[in-house]
């Protein structure tokens, strides 16, 4: 009898357990994961592609950048530049509002540039640390109703500043007037075509279709952008049909998601640059094979020592193709190719150079760098990519350093070397955006303090000029990166995404999930 | 008994502010958290700008006394990445890790009890090996990999259970909305369970091996044989003579199972996507956002303490010559 019993409570427990809550999205809401959530709900506090990928859902910008590198407009409807090239007037669209119900105007857009910019605000993140410092900003003013001018410190490439201008999220003065900056990070009103309705921190984030929204379709009435920081818990949810987009599917899982029947991966060439840099700041003199790595041929000597296609395949689970410059396709100088994998005439250019093989078969030895934990697969390709140095002669010591607490701040220190494995955010919509790394000997960016005068020269000149000249201007710099290489160029990191078959979606390769056109097939 | 809970509430103030030291110089010792609060693009100035907005540009001694002036306001300051109040958010997330760490000591203790005696009465047996044996895994098995098998099996494969995620329910019960907690009390045990495996099943099997070896050692005692010779029902001997006493060294150490639970929970949460104090302490720490991590560990400080002298006082309160020595 009480076995009986026994089983009976089993059989109660079981029925209770597997009555599976219901958490497939219906045919109105669209379900995505992300690792990370984000930090507030402060559209001038936005630096990191997750929460981009929100903000970009619930905030407009002036122009908008497709994902296939047009900047088309948005809230603005044009805009023209002074001819000293330091005002730019935008000139929005009528009747726009601010989720409030707000009317949206010119004073809103330059209310938006002061407050990202105003010191006493403290904001830290993309607008402020890249964007408007990038851009040279100024000021900005209000010339009518709907005309805002943004006053720059001087001209520059028209296409890198329309892109950067239109990275800054457009938001209601008389709203975000009325609140604390606590209050703000907790409110969003937005001018996206997506309303916010709730955030529990960590957990999950909705957004709601804004009735009436007139510069862009939306499909899904509802967004849930769900955190799921482990990898194989986001792969599991979009196998259980419980998720309809995942981001950075780690490369092993892809075969459970495509074999799945549920799901698909959609692997993309990404926008992000993956190189090794050769170090040249003096602090490195002493450091392992900084002297040979100063010479010209050397570098070259080693961009055909390594097998990148190889890499690509064994460690980050897709094909990639090796990278001519570090500007991305399309906008690249088509005349380069590759260098390939030829580890013969590797080591006969490092011959040539004056660095022959040992006794010991070690030309020369040398550091590198290279963090774990930050780009796909980082660690594995830094050893492999060590190896296959040694395997030439130049004998190899891999460090790996944790990103965060160590890796971040000597890059930007610029004391990483003499041989460091990076990855840098690179664009489809302007060449010159990919080249900012390396923007003036001094910049914050150049982490390898290459100096090279022709590029330098090159860079000025190509500052305020015509389209065209422009073009022909970073053609002859890519030259000059080809044949005096900074970086041992690698690949564009490619980007995996796991996609319901239900949902007729495609992925971009600038890492930014905007979903206002996907469908249901 | 009085003099004995002042000395002790003292050591404990000096606890938590030798906890916070050394956090705050582990914090930054690992190196300038400007860093992370800056594009990868910004320049040297815009890094300078950003180090004096969020003031780690002022010497260290300084910008710790200004946190402990804060602290004794009761303000623990504002997370640098999420600009709240670093307390608001802790108290905000703890609910959930509660909830996962009640549940998960719940679980550890119901278990491990009624295995843990039956272990010892069939000693020798392959029941009695077979419990040793799950305490052993359970003991080596790894939380991570632990979760990520339940999610495959159980919430992937079987469907039985939700594979992330988390139902509130003492957020709302705290907040006075008995309807909405109760409503969903069966949904936030169903998110519970594989979660509360994961944290739990490591002091499953210690409890198991104790209440074990423990039930052993009492059952070897002389009033145990005395009783058997009366000729007492074996049922009532191990249930009203030797269970009680066998129970004592799992109580001493229930008390700290809680705080043991708590700090055990990181891995749990980031597995399950539970949104609890753990994984924001985790994310904090990484995110070099150094007031919200201050603010979590004088919490966490607090708990601990707080958990100790509790049990002190009450080993005090039962036994006058701790207090006295």
């Amino acid at each position: 009898m009480k076995q009986v019993r026994f089983v009976f409570v089993l059989l109660a427990l079981l029925t209770l357990v597997s009555a599976v809550s219901a958490q497939t999205p219906d045919e109105n809401t669209l379900v995505i994961a992300q690792s990370v959530d984000v930090g507030a709900l402060e559209p001038s506090l936005v630096g990191s592609r997750a929460e981009a990928n929100i903000f970009g859902h619930l905030f407009a910008t002036l122009f908008e950048i497709t994902g296939t590198g047009e900047i088309t407009p948005f809230l603005a409807t044009s805009y023209s530049i002074s001819e000293d090239g330091t005002e730019w007037t935008f000139n929005l669209n009528e009747g726009l509002t601010c989720h409030n119900g707000e009317a949206l105007t010119a004073e809103d857009v330059v209310y938006t540039f002061q407050r990202a910019a105003d010191p006493a605000n403290a904001f830290t993140g993309n607008t402020v640390g890249f964007v408007l410092p990038g851009a040279g900003y100024v000021d900005a003013r209000v010339d009518g109703d709907l005309a805002a001018t943004i006053i720059l410190d001087g001209p520059q490439s028209e296409s890198l500043r329309l892109g950067l201008l239109s990275e800054v999220y457009i938001h209601c003065k008389d709203y975000y007037e009325g609140l604390t900056l606590e209050e703000a990070a907790e409110a969003p009103v937005g001018s996206g075509p997506y309303r916010f309705v709730e955030w529990v921190r960590d957990d999950y984030l909705v957004i709601e279709a804004v009735e009436g929204y007139t510069l862009t379709e939306t499909t899904f009435d509802t967004i849930v952008w769900r955190v799921i920081p482990e990898a194989s818990t986001r792969t599991a949810e979009l196998i259980a049909g419980n998720v309809d987009i995942i981001a950075n599917v780690p490369p092993d899982q892809v075969n459970a998601i495509n074999n799945s029947g549920i799901a698909g991966v959609q692997a993309v060439a990404g926008t992000r640059r993956i190189y090794v840099g050769f170090q040249f700041g003096e602090a490195f003199a002493d450091a392992p094979g900084y002297e040979a790595l100063q010479k010209t041929e050397v570098r070259v000597a080693l961009q055909y020592a390594v097998d990148v296609e190889t890499i690509c395949a064994a460690l980050l689970g897709t094909e990639c193709e090796r990278a001519s410059s570090m500007v991305n396709p399309p906008n690249s100088n088509p005349n380069l190719t590759p260098y390939p994998f030829d580890p013969a005439r590797a080591e006969e250019l490092l011959d040539a150079a004056g660095y022959p093989r040992g006794e010991n078969g070690v030309r020369f030895e040398t550091v590198l760098q290279g963090p774990r934990g930050r780009y796909l697969n980082d660690a594995a390709v830094v050893q492999a990519i060590g190896q296959y140095l040694s395997d030439v002669g130049v004998q190899t010591t891999v460090e790996i350093l944790d990103w965060s607490s160590d890796y971040v701040p000597r890059i930007n220190q610029k004391n990483v070397g003499p041989l460091f494995f990076l990855g840098s955010g690179g664009s489809t919509w302007s060449a010159l955006y990919d080249m900012t790394d390396l923007s003036s000997p001094t910049a914050g960016t150049n982490y390898t303090n290459w100096m090279n005068e022709e590029w330098f020269s090159l860079w000025d000149q190509a500052q305020g000029v015509d389209p065209e000249t422009e073009r022909e201007l970073v053609n002859q710099m890519l030259e000059v990166f080809y044949n005096d290489p900074p970086w041992l160029m690698l690949y564009f990191q490619p980007d995996f995404y796991g996609v319901s078959t239900r949902l007729d979606w495609q992925a971009r390769r600038d890492e930014q999930v905007i979903v206002y056109n996907a469908k249901l097939k | 008994m009085g003099k004995y809970i002042i000395r002790r509430l003292w050591q404990s103030v000096i606890v938590i502010l030798g906890v916070t030291v050394l956090a705050f110089v582990t914090l930054h010792l690992a190196g300038d958290p400007t860093y992370l609060y800056v594009s990868e693009r910004a320049g040297q100035e815009e890094i300078e700008a950003t180090r004096q907005k969020l003031g780690f540009d002022r010497p260290l001694p300084e910008q710790y006394f200004k946190f402990l002036g804060g602290m004794l306001q009761g303000d623990l300051g504002t997370s640098l990445r999420a600009r709240q109040p670093a307390l608001g958010l802790i108290l905000e997330r703890l609910p959930a890790t509660i909830e996962l760490t009640l549940f998960s000591m719940l679980l550890a203790t119901l278990i491990a009890i009624p295995i843990g005696i039956l272990a010892a009465l069939r000693r020798g047996t392959p029941l009695d090996g077979g419990v040793m044996l799950f305490a052993m895994i359970g003991q080596s098995i790894p939380g991570f990999w632990l979760g990520i098998m339940l999610i495959l099996f159980v919430g992937l494969g079987l469907r039985w259970l939700p594979i992330s995620g988390h139902v509130p329910f003492l957020q709302p019960l705290f907040a006075g909305d008995f309807g909405t907690a109760f409503g969903s009390l069966p949904e936030s045990i169903r998110h519970l369970i594989l979660p509360a495996v994961t944290v739990g099943v490591f002091s499953l099997s210690r409890n198991a091996r104790l209440v074990r070896s423990s039930m052993l050692e009492v059952l070897s005692l002389e009033y145990i044989t005395t009783a058997r010779s009366k000729g007492l029902r074996e049922g009532t001997i191990v249930m009203r003579h030797a269970f009680r006493n066998a129970l004592f060294p799992l109580v001493t150490i229930l008390g700290l199972e809680f705080g043991f639970l708590l700090s055990g929970v990181v891995v749990a949460e980031t597995v399950f996507s539970w949104p609890g104090v753990g994984r924001l302490v985790f994310n904090a720490i990484n995110q070099r956002d150094i007031p919200l991590v201050q603010a979590a560990v004088v919490v966490f400080s607090f708990i601990f303490v707080g958990l100790n002298l509790l049990v002190d006082i009450v080993y005090a309160y039962l036994d006058p010559r701790i207090r006295l020595s």
